[in-house]
């Protein structure tokens, strides 16, 4: 019976690690994410905002301080200057030049910079109204409202601080002081406790991703491996080989060989991953987060093992879902209807993410982290942002187990008629009926 | 004579439709006996019971004396109506693991292939995977699949269907290979002819019933004066034997599964 078992899973294991599919799946993936990480890397630093912007300063004040404004910036790129007030400013290369206009000549000195606008002589133009130093209102024309969302954010900020200073100026204060009183603040989370935690405030961003990443891999993969269960079993019927298999191996047997089988090229589907994370992936994901030292996060133990028991925890309960739903049918357009029921509830447990996350002890959270068909996902995320007491993460184990009980008793019973039944597509009260009967 | 499977009073009902109906059969060790009937009289329905992949409602069924359990599938061999192979394995590969699921150690399954291999044509072709073969290459690796355990009984549902006449011959052969070694052989099919011909016992069920049972020469002798006799034919040679040797004679080699895709 053991014996078997083992050469169903050995068969299920090697034929699908030995197709050619399967490696360059396998290789594919990681290689187009590292990609597009590093693609997203270089393009981040190719988003330089520059242009030259034309400046109608109806206030008569600003142009002159805007333009030093700018000057400074670009100093700041340009010399080895704080690498924290470094980090804060966007590198920029934005010329400005003045228009000279009044309220009067404003509609015609419109008019022509429109056209030069549009004839892509300038990038954009700014109108500063009489009042622009009490309202903070500036106009800005450009070809699109939508585009150059970074080059607007620049001439704001170099805005922002012109008329800062022109202000301060205004109530007799050194505009100088204002640099030098300037306070950017920061926070350090820290978990409320004596004990040392190994997430020091460096680290929080990285484990958060990584936590995300995990999340989403355990969703993904219930999802990927549920289908490879599902075209397994229709592929035994369709080949009309799986009675000929029961003849020597149950059925149940055959159903959890599979399983288990398409579970372990899981397995080794991550292992050849978790290599490449460590090799090139968790550098580049912590230079596009910008973190300082490109160290290589500590993922706090807890999360790892939480990780383990609720993907393996996950992928059982759908697996027998995928199993059971797959079996009674011809084909995957058949079983389709069926098998949306089970995505469903993974998808729907996918979006609510973000209260896990966010209020990892709210209502919603807790609710779903106990129900079965979405705990795997939201405990799994719960735990990695804020372990909930140990009832409930033992009350959602728990709860998970009898499901999957419950679920392999009822795919069990659907498989084993399902399998042998060909011809016209059943329904779901025969398929129940199915269950009821089987013995 | 002691019996190979003995099955008493089994019905086996799929909601209100009764499939097979208080069904009693002996099969005499050591003989070959064809269960006859229609389609959709009951005849897979009761080898999938004797197989003990459908439980039967009522009834007992035994095999080489003894009660069904797992154990006793690995005394038996059996080919479904509805059967088939894994089109991506190699053909080494899947003997192995029929062999394997049989419990059969991979040494022994090896020695017994090796008997076989050449009889049947098919060294060339161990290394290939099935759905690279021609459908008669894939029929005798699913044939020899089904005895590689080296069974006791052998179950065939409609064995002769899809086959073509020269592969027909072959399993004809390997039937009276395998009987001449005192073992068993059940086999249903809806074609009386063949059951005329090979067995040495029938049994015609119909709706699930059991409507006739015994030798064929007992049968016929028993229904002799209300059926009436066929002309007289003069003796003439086979059309199946004729195609045979129409092939032969041509001197031409089979196709190639190459060829043939």
């Amino acid at each position: 019976m053991n014996r078997k078992l083992f050469h169903v899973i050995r068969r299920e294991y090697l034929q699908q690690v030995k197709t050619k599919g399967f490696w360059i799946g396998t290789i594919l993936i990681p290689t187009l994410g590292l990609v597009f990480v590093y693609l997203q890397v270089i393009l981040a630093s190719t988003l330089i905002p520059e242009g030259k912007i034309g400046v109608v300063d109806l206030t008569g004040r600003l142009y002159e301080p805007l333009v030093l404004e700018q000057k400074a910036v670009s100093d700041v790129d340009s010399k080895d200057g704080k690498q924290e007030e470094k980090a804060r400013r966007v590198p920029a290369k934005i010329t400005f030049f003045d228009v000279k206009g009044t309220v009067e000549t404003l509609p015609d000195v419109r008019k022509e910079l429109n056209a030069r606008v549009q004839k892509k002589e300038i990038k954009a133009y700014v109108v500063i109204p009489a009042d622009g130093l009490e309202t903070g209102k500036v106009e800005w024309r450009a070809r699109s409202v939508k585009a150059d969302m970074i080059l607007r954010e620049s001439v704001e900020r170099a805005l922002a601080r012109a008329g800062t200073k022109e202000r301060l100026k205004d109530q007799g204060v050194d505009p100088a002081v204002y640099e030098k009183a300037r306070l950017t603040v920061t926070l350090d989370p820290r978990e409320a406790s004596e004990k040392v935690t190994s997430e020091d405030a460096k680290n929080v961003g990285v484990n958060l991703a990584v936590s995300g990443v995990l999340f989403f891999l355990i969703y993904i993969s219930i999802f990927i491996y549920g289908a490879f269960i599902m075209r397994g079993v229709l592929e035994e019927k369709n080949n009309r080989i799986v009675e000929v298999i029961i003849s020597s191996v149950k059925p149940t047997t055959l159903m959890l060989g599979k399983i288990i089988g398409i579970g372990l090229v899981g397995l080794t589907q991550y292992a050849v991953w978790g290599l490449f994370a460590f090799a090139i992936t968790l550098p580049g994901i912590v230079g596009v987060m910008g973190l300082a030292g490109g160290a290589i996060p500590s993922i706090p133990g807890g999360t790892i093992l939480a990780f383990v028991v609720f993907f393996l925890l996950g992928y059982f309960l759908y697996a027998g879902l995928y199993a059971a739903l797959a079996a009674p049918f011809n084909t995957e357009q058949e079983a389709q209807q069926l098998v949306m029921i089970p995505g469903m509830m993974l998808i729907l447990a996918s979006t609510m993410w973000f209260f896990a996350f966010n209020t990892p002890d709210g209502t919603l959270a807790r609710v779903l982290s106990l129900f079965p068909f979405t705990a795997p996902l939201l405990m799994f995320m719960r735990i990695s942002v804020q372990p909930p007491p140990a009832w409930e993460i033992a009350l959602s184990i728990g709860i998970l187990l009898l499901t999957i009980w419950g679920v392999a008793w009822f795919a069990g019973r659907v498989y084993r008629v399902g399998i042998l039944m060909y011809g016209k597509k059943p329904t779901l009260p025969e398929i129940i009926r199915w269950a009821r009967a089987a013995d | 004579m002691a019996s190979a499977i003995s099955i008493s009073g089994v019905t086996k009902r799929f909601g209100k439709y009764t499939a097979v109906d208080r069904l009693d059969l002996e099969v005499p060790v050591g003989l070959t006996f064809g269960l006859l009937g229609p389609n959709g009289a009951g005849k897979t329905t009761t080898i999938r019971m004797v197989m003990n992949i459908t439980k039967a409602d009522e009834g007992t069924i035994r095999v080489l004396g003894e009660p069904l359990a797992d154990e006793m599938q690995e005394r038996i061999g059996y080919l479904p109506e509805e059967r088939g192979l894994y089109r991506k394995m190699t053909v080494i590969d899947q003997l192995l693991f029929f062999a394997a699921i049989k419990s059969v150690e991979k040494k022994t399954a090896l020695s017994r292939l090796e008997k076989w291999i050449d009889v049947m044509d098919l060294r060339p072709w161990l290394g290939k995977k099935t759905e690279e073969l021609s459908k008669g290459m894939q029929q005798k690796v699913q044939f020899l699949g089904t005895i590689i355990h080296d069974p006791e009984v052998l179950i065939l549902d409609e064995p002769f269907s899809g086959l073509d006449p020269i592969n027909v011959v072959l399993v004809k052969d390997f039937l009276a290979d395998f009987k001449k070694q005192g073992k068993t052989i059940v086999f249903s099919t809806h074609v009386m002819e063949q059951a005329e011909k090979l067995c040495d016992r029938i049994a015609l069920i119909y709706r699930g019933k059991k409507l006739l049972d015994g030798t064929v020469k007992e049968i016929k002798n028993a229904y002799r004066d209300r059926v009436p006799l066929p002309p007289p034919v003069e003796p003439e040679p086979e059309l199946e034997k004729i195609f045979i040797k129409a092939v032969e004679e041509s001197g031409l080699q089979a196709p190639t599964s190459e060829e043939l895709r």
